[in-house]
């Protein structure tokens, strides 16, 4: 992992005493709400329905178990005794108040964490594939090139009033699992045929009330050019970005109206002009930042376990938990485990403090110390070794952690909609856990398969539900929270936008709507195939037939 | 000249220091307990009661002050879902919000 030195810890020092002199003048009056506002947001407090809100950032989503214990020693101290983990990797708390935030600050500085750019128009926390460094089917780790892009982009002078903020994704993998083409800019590490390592640069994806798939506009960009690179997009996108409304300022807009191919050719001149510059920087730099991220040396085992095998006959939960919980490591008789914080009546992506410690024990013991969030709300222990996860699974199931359904239809993303947020239309949460409700059953979910189901409060699309196999999202109508359906969308490397299916339902009728949905995709399935791909081959009628069946 | 307004009024707010949800009352207090809540129903009414409140934001302790509709059965209550949620605390953690402590933690720091 990434290990702060003196320039790193300098920074946030500073930042930390300043914000709390900031929050000082403003609790005497010197300074305004007005002026102290966009203070408090580039310290990633918000004011939400309830309370303060303090989104921490996880750069890249890893995180060691010394932060991860710290964050839920926050969480018992500051907070009420929880965290919430977002769609950004990052963790936020619902209740902390405004006059110990600064207090909070310093412990998160004291274990190398801190919570800037995750609010305001500046470019947010770089996000990741979760099994990054640890997956098989990787070309490299994202990771060295997301921490270049988290010291390039901290406090970039040019970059902190951006016309919007500004979300970059990057992956190394085959299989995207960080959904690239849905960012502003989406990063995907490419091998040539030379064996050299570079980019395929994406721009203008977001979600939004305008969802855009993100385009091409540079098939193969040499890793050295990486900086430089970015930098020339960002300054097309600062000079000729909108800044008359909110709505359509997003690079996404842009692009858009300029077309792909334009937006790389400025990107093109624009960079010519700037690349010898030195912004990026000397090979030796990125060799000691790589140098940190180190794969952990593991023994290679055999991938066929006994024991493993003789539990999973005997357990049924457990057996559907090797099955979707795991993803293979790098190294043989290795996996990457992701532990569901999609429990059966919890809320998605919510953790109390006392599974916060757990998690950050069982890294200890099992992971070499180390943590994943996941964009998907889970946590991930990766580098574990096959042979202990039966251990681990008895340990997470005592602890409420043992749902084996990753991947599966309950594994929702749900945004925290009106139950805490003061931008949404309605709840999402209680919609979530209604669906959990109705499919509780594993096995029926087993039998359902790989199914996305994403939930947003607003068209915000927090929740990602333009991204969902099956998306809802919540509507304001006349007073009433209103849920919309829409089918057919990815955030993987297939991305697609999901289509709407028709009008929505109430908190009820959206339960049975999905239900109808699912029985339609079972009835009518060929062979193994999986939801995605029945919509695909049969298009929204069928579903729709039985979604608004004048009964 | 007083605004127009659609039915009965009262003041929701946010405390500065802990950003909790307060309501005003009848002596430009703030309260966490909705019940208490000013109410007014005529346009001259609503207008004292923002007045009163900007004095409040003004001498930093509450922010986002807002006059929103209210119901008036037995006792004062927002009448939109967004600001019902405010009084209540989330509906999926019944055990967090002050619908069922009754009480802030900070309750007794009540300004005015
Ligand atoms: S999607 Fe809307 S309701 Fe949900 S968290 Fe985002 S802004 Fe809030």
């Amino acid at each position: 992992m990434y290990a702060y030195d003196t320039f790193d810890r300098n920074i946030i020092d500073a930042r930390v005493a300043e914000f709390r002199d900031q929050v000082e003048r403003r609790m005497k009056g010197e300074l305004t709400e007005e002026e102290f506002r966009p203070l408090r947001l580039m310290n990633g407090l918000y004011l939400q329905l309830h309370a303060y809100m303090l989104r921490v950032a996880v750069p890249y989503g890893t995180m060691s178990s010394k932060q991860m214990h710290r964050l839920a020693d926050i969480a018992t101290k500051y907070d009420k005794g929880y965290g919430h983990f977002t769609t950004r990797q990052n963790i936020q708390y619902n209740w902390p108040k405004l006059v110990e935030t600064p207090d909070i600050l310093t412990e998160l500085a004291d274990v190398e964490m801190h919570a800037h750019q995750t609010s305001g128009n500046c470019i947010r926390n770089t996000t990741t594939d979760q099994f990054a460094g640890a997956t098989r089917d990787e070309v490299e780790d994202p990771r060295p090139y997301a921490e270049l892009i988290r010291q390039w982009s901290t406090f970039h002078p040019e970059f902190s009033f951006l016309p919007r903020k500004f979300k970059i994704a990057i992956t190394g993998a085959g299989q995207d699992r960080a959904a690239v083409k849905w960012h502003d800019i989406g990063l995907i590490l490419r091998k040539n045929t030379e064996g050299e390592i570079g980019f395929e640069v994406i721009v203008g994806g977001g979600m939004g009330r305008t969802p855009v798939i993100g385009k091409t506009i540079r098939e193969f960009l040499p890793e050295a050019d990486l900086l430089s690179y970015l930098e020339a997009i960002l300054r097309v996108y600062n000079e000729q970005g909108r800044r008359d409304n909110k709505y359509k300022a997003r690079i996404k807009i842009l692009v858009d109206a300029l077309g792909a191919e334009e937006y790389g050719r400025l990107t093109e001149a624009e960079w010519h002009k700037i690349k010898d510059q030195h912004i990026d920087v000397p090979e030796e730099e990125v060799a000691r930042i790589k140098a940190f991220f180190t794969p952990p040396p593991l023994p290679v085992l055999s991938d066929d376990v006994e024991e493993v095998d003789t539990f999973a006959r005997e357990n049924f939960i457990f057996k559907s938990w090797l099955e979707n919980n795991t993803n293979p490591h790098k190294v043989l008789g290795h996996v990457n485990v992701t532990i569901s914080l999609k429990p059966h009546d919890g809320i998605p992506g919510d953790a109390t403090d006392a599974q916060m410690h757990f998690v950050a024990d069982l890294a200890e013991k099992y992971s070499q110390s180390e943590i994943r969030v996941s964009h998907e709300q889970n946590l991930i222990l990766p580098h574990v070794a096959k042979k202990d996860l039966p251990e681990i699974w008895k340990a997470l199931d005592a602890n409420g952690l043992g749902s084996a359904n990753v991947g599966l239809l309950t594994d929702m993303i749900v945004c925290p909609g009106m139950d805490y947020c003061a931008l949404a239309n309605a709840r999402s949460i209680p919609i979530g856990q209604a669906i959990a409700d109705r499919f509780d059953d594993i096995r029926r979910l087993q039998d359902i398969g790989p199914l996305k189901l994403k939930i947003s409060g607003c068209i915000n699309s927090c929740g990602h539900h333009h991204a969902g196999h099956i998306g809802i999202l919540g509507v304001d109508r006349r007073g009433e929270e209103n849920y919309q359906i829409s089918l057919g969308g990815s955030g993987a490397e297939d991305a697609t936008k999901a289509a709407l299916l028709g009008p929505g339902f109430d908190e009820h009728g959206i339960v049975d709507a999905v239900e109808k949905v699912v029985a339609v995709y079972l009835g009518e399935r060929e062979e193994g195939e999986e939801f995605l791909a029945t919509y695909r081959r049969l298009g929204p009628t069928p579903f729709k037939e039985a979604v608004y069946d004048a009964d | 000249m007083a605004k127009k307004i659609k039915g009965p009024q009262l003041i929701i707010a946010n405390r500065l220091d802990d950003g909790r949800v307060v309501f005003m009352t009848e002596n430009g207090n703030w309260t966490p307990d909705v019940a208490r809540a000013a109410v007014a129903d005529t346009p001259e009414g609503v207008e004292a009661l923002e007045v009163q409140a900007s004095t409040s934001e003004k001498s930093n302790l509450v922010v986002d002050t807002q006059a929103v509709p209210a119901e008036t059965g037995d006792a004062a209550f927002p009448a939109h879902m967004k600001q019902a949620m405010q009084a209540k605390g989330p509906s999926v953690r019944p055990d967090l919000g002050y619908q069922v402590s009754k009480t802030w933690e900070t309750d007794a720091q009540e300004g005015n």
